[in-house]
């Protein structure tokens, strides 16, 4: 189904996904290692004087990370959506330029070289994401512009060179640093304070808000880049933009909750088969789906071994594959 | 004026929990000479957290092990990851010098301060101490809910007698049976803050040895201080014993047990003097084969007992070792801990390869030692007893059970 991206149509479905995300919400909100009743969540919520344990689960525990969750599900979903139209290739994610292998060996160095500071980690993960993101981009150039497939070939090749370089690092750390650094690497969304969304919210809105500035440009990019400068698209702006937001919004959202596969690759195919191939929908509907997906995948991270905790990547992944392997067929026959 | 005495009555109540006895306190330290030796007069524990600040420490638990192996098993790119860590180790009790100088004034102060903690139970009174892992917390004077993070620390909270106070802890405590029925946070890597948060613990204990850095990170967050301990020694493990044991306020409970643990240890020492040191291969895991690094805890076990571990020269906590490493060095006995998850039988390496040219194989010098032996607590002496009886049949009091 298909619906024209008039402005109205994308607002109705903003906003009816936005109430689902809400509703998602408050059910994942409810759920976790400690039965909470909706009334005592809501109580939590409404009453910011309350100072309960049930208070400080929901907001301290529960909603930091649901929050975090949204906003990483939307960033990877739209990053994945960008890259995939950026490299005309439906198997793009964004883990396939190898920026968040850059953001691991960052993490990795900074525990190397001593990083017993906590907030360093994301710091540093962010760091080997933007230097990954500039490599690549020079490497994937050519004759002055980016090609889609000389991009993706230095991705995949500096994606393989930086996961030999974490497993020798890792081989080289203590086996305390190793187990924190294998749930990040797993993706895991327990640790990030909420004084660290206050950063990461504004940044990751800005850059889903810049992409989505491109979105008629890459509609018009999906026909080939030629045809698009013929129909006035300046083609190497907007390939450049396109890489460098959805990039960095990758490298934000590695940073502080490691590599959560298959979010980036699934939901754009998600959101096509809902909304179409128009980015001017499909970049809302995979921004918010992200999210939705994300605080459920989440949800049963915190819930399925309790009172014990999976990483959220685990649960991606396991959920991740089969989704897309029927998706294939169905897409086949 | 009330302030004050609140005041008062906290510094009072930081001595009497750090210090039951009158007078000057010997261990009145600054950091960068390290704590005094826990074990008191003349013993030092082996080096460990203290002399130089820098330590190793490693040391896991069979749960850990476990998880070490899923690791492994799981991702095999993963593996041998062990190598150093710096633990800054120190204890810093913070109680002003001058609460500390004998004489009248300091008796006067002494019961005014009592009769100020009788009459304002309310006040919440916590110290501010450097814990075994160089992290600063903030541990309340009468922690009485506790929350322990690792087996090995429930063990030794139910050893000092506090098993009452031991309000959750870990999937995995299993000794003192009573520890099974204790609320379970979860595993060891990751408990369920959810869970912690609804106990109300006024103190959780960890160890780096179990637990991510992460947790400790999440609990302080949440305004529950985590007291770490370390071991990487024999003594270093009476050490932290005898450091709960101040933190716990339960000091003298502490010191008995760890006097009672060293006579033990000296024991088993002189009834091995003079008997011939096998060498000894203790198997981690075997596919592929991980052994104990110099500078666990393990290693110093087996030492103790009258043994030389394989794998002195090799770096790390738990290193891989290959085949072609081992043959040459012919270990004269193999010990593997029984575990529930790790039950080969001699049979299955005399058709190994490699393994079945070991001479130690052959022979069936091949034994299970309970996995006591891999959590540093009150029992690492048992294991240490075991172990000896395995190496030195003819003249320590138990044997092993030989398969």
């Amino acid at each position: 189904m298909t619906f024209p991206a008039t402005p109205r149509n994308v607002l109705v479905v903003a906003v009816v996904m936005s109430l689902l995300l809400i509703l998602t919400v408050l059910v994942s909100l409810t759920m976790g290692a400690v039965h909470l009743p909706l009334s005592e969540v809501w109580a939590a919520l409404v009453s910011p004087g309350r100072n309960s344990e049930a208070a400080v689960i929901v907001r301290q525990i529960r909603l930091p990370r649901i929050l975090l969750a949204i906003l990483v599900g939307a960033a990877l979903s739209v990053a994945g959506t960008g890259l995939q139209a950026l490299l005309r290739n439906p198997l793009a994610d964004p883990y396939v330029l190898g920026i968040s292998s850059g953001a691991a060996v960052g993490a990795i160095f900074a525990l190397w070289i001593g990083g017993r500071v906590a907030s360093a980690s994301p710091l540093a993960a962010f760091a080997g994401a933007v230097i990954t993101m500039v490599w690549v981009y020079l490497l994937g150039r050519r004759g002055g512009r980016m090609a889609s497939y000389t991009l993706i070939l230095a991705g995949v090749i500096t994606a393989s060179f930086l996961s030999a370089v974490i497993l020798f690092m890792l081989t080289l750390l203590s086996t305390r640093d190793v187990r924190g650094i294998a749930f990040w690497l797993m993706g895991d969304l327990s640790v990030t304070p909420l004084t660290e969304l206050r950063l990461l919210a504004p940044a990751i809105i800005l850059a889903i808000a810049g992409l989505y500035v491109f979105s008629k440009d890459l509609n018009v990019l999906l026909l080939g880049s030629e045809e698009a400068a013929h129909l006035g698209v300046n083609v190497a702006r907007v390939e450049l933009g396109v890489y460098i937001l959805a990039s960095l919004l990758t490298g934000i959202a590695v940073s502080v909750s490691g590599a959560i596969g298959y979010l980036g690759l699934l939901v754009p195919h998600l959101g096509r088969m809902l909304v179409g191939n128009d980015h001017r929908m499909l970049l809302p509907t995979a921004a918010i789906g992200g999210a939705i997906l994300l605080v459920l995948s989440d949800t049963l991270a915190r819930t399925v071994v309790a009172p014990s905790e999976l990483p959220v990547g685990a649960v991606t992944a396991v959920a991740g594959a089969p989704v897309f392997i029927y998706l294939l067929r169905k897409a086949a026959g | 004026m009330r302030g004050c005495l609140v005041m008062l009555a906290q510094l009072i109540r930081a001595r009497r929990a750090t210090d039951p006895s009158p007078g000057p306190r010997p261990d009145e330290v600054n950091r960068d000479r390290g704590p005094p030796s826990p074990l008191g007069r003349g013993q030092r524990p082996n080096s460990h957290p203290l002399s130089s600040g820098r330590g190793r420490s490693q040391g896991l638990d069979h749960c850990i092990q476990r998880k070490v192996r899923d690791t492994l098993t799981a991702c095999s790119g993963l593996t041998f990851f062990m190598v150093k860590y710096d633990i800054h180790s120190a204890q810093v009790p913070s109680c002003p010098s001058g609460v500390n100088s004998p004489g009248s004034a300091a008796v006067w102060l002494y019961v005014v301060g009592v009769a100020l903690s009788i009459l304002l139970p309310a006040v919440a009174s916590a110290r501010t101490v450097i814990d075994q892992t160089g992290r600063t917390v903030n541990v309340p004077d009468n922690p009485h809910r506790l929350v322990s993070l690792a087996p090995n620390i429930t063990e030794i909270v139910y050893a000092l007698g506090l098993g009452d106070e031991l309000v959750g802890d870990t999937d995995y405590c299993d000794f003192p049976p009573q520890a099974k029925n204790k609320p379970h946070i979860g595993t060891m890597l990751n408990p369920s803050l959810e869970r912690i948060v609804t106990l109300k613990p006024d103190l959780a204990l960890g160890t780096p040895e179990a637990n991510r850095r992460e947790t400790a990170a999440q609990l302080e967050r949440l305004g529950i201080p985590v007291y770490g301990v370390t071991a990487s020694t024999l003594a270093g493990t009476l050490a932290s014993i005898e450091d709960l044991g101040k933190i716990l306020g339960r000091a003298s409970e502490a010191r008995s047990l760890v006097v009672e643990m060293q006579s033990r240890i000296d024991q088993v020492e002189k009834r091995i003097e003079g008997q011939p040191k096998p060498k000894v291969l203790f198997v981690v895991w075997y596919r592929p084969l991980i052994t104990v690094g110099p500078t666990t805890f393990i290693a110093d076990v087996i030492r103790a007992a009258g043994g030389i571990p394989i794998g002195e020269n090799l770096k790390g906590e738990w290193p891989r070792l290959t085949l072609e490493e081992l043959l040459p060095q012919n270990p004269g006995v193999i010990l593997l801990p029984k575990t529930e998850s790790f039950s080969p039988n001699t049979e299955d390496f005399q058709s190994l390869p490699g393994w079945k040219d070991l001479p130690a194989v052959k022979e069936r010098r091949m034994f299970f030692v309970s996995e006591t032996v891999m959590r540093p607590g009150p029992r690492l002496v048992d294991a240490l007893e075991e172990l000896a009886g395995v190496l030195h049949p003819t003249v320590a009091f138990k044997t092993g059970e030989r398969r």
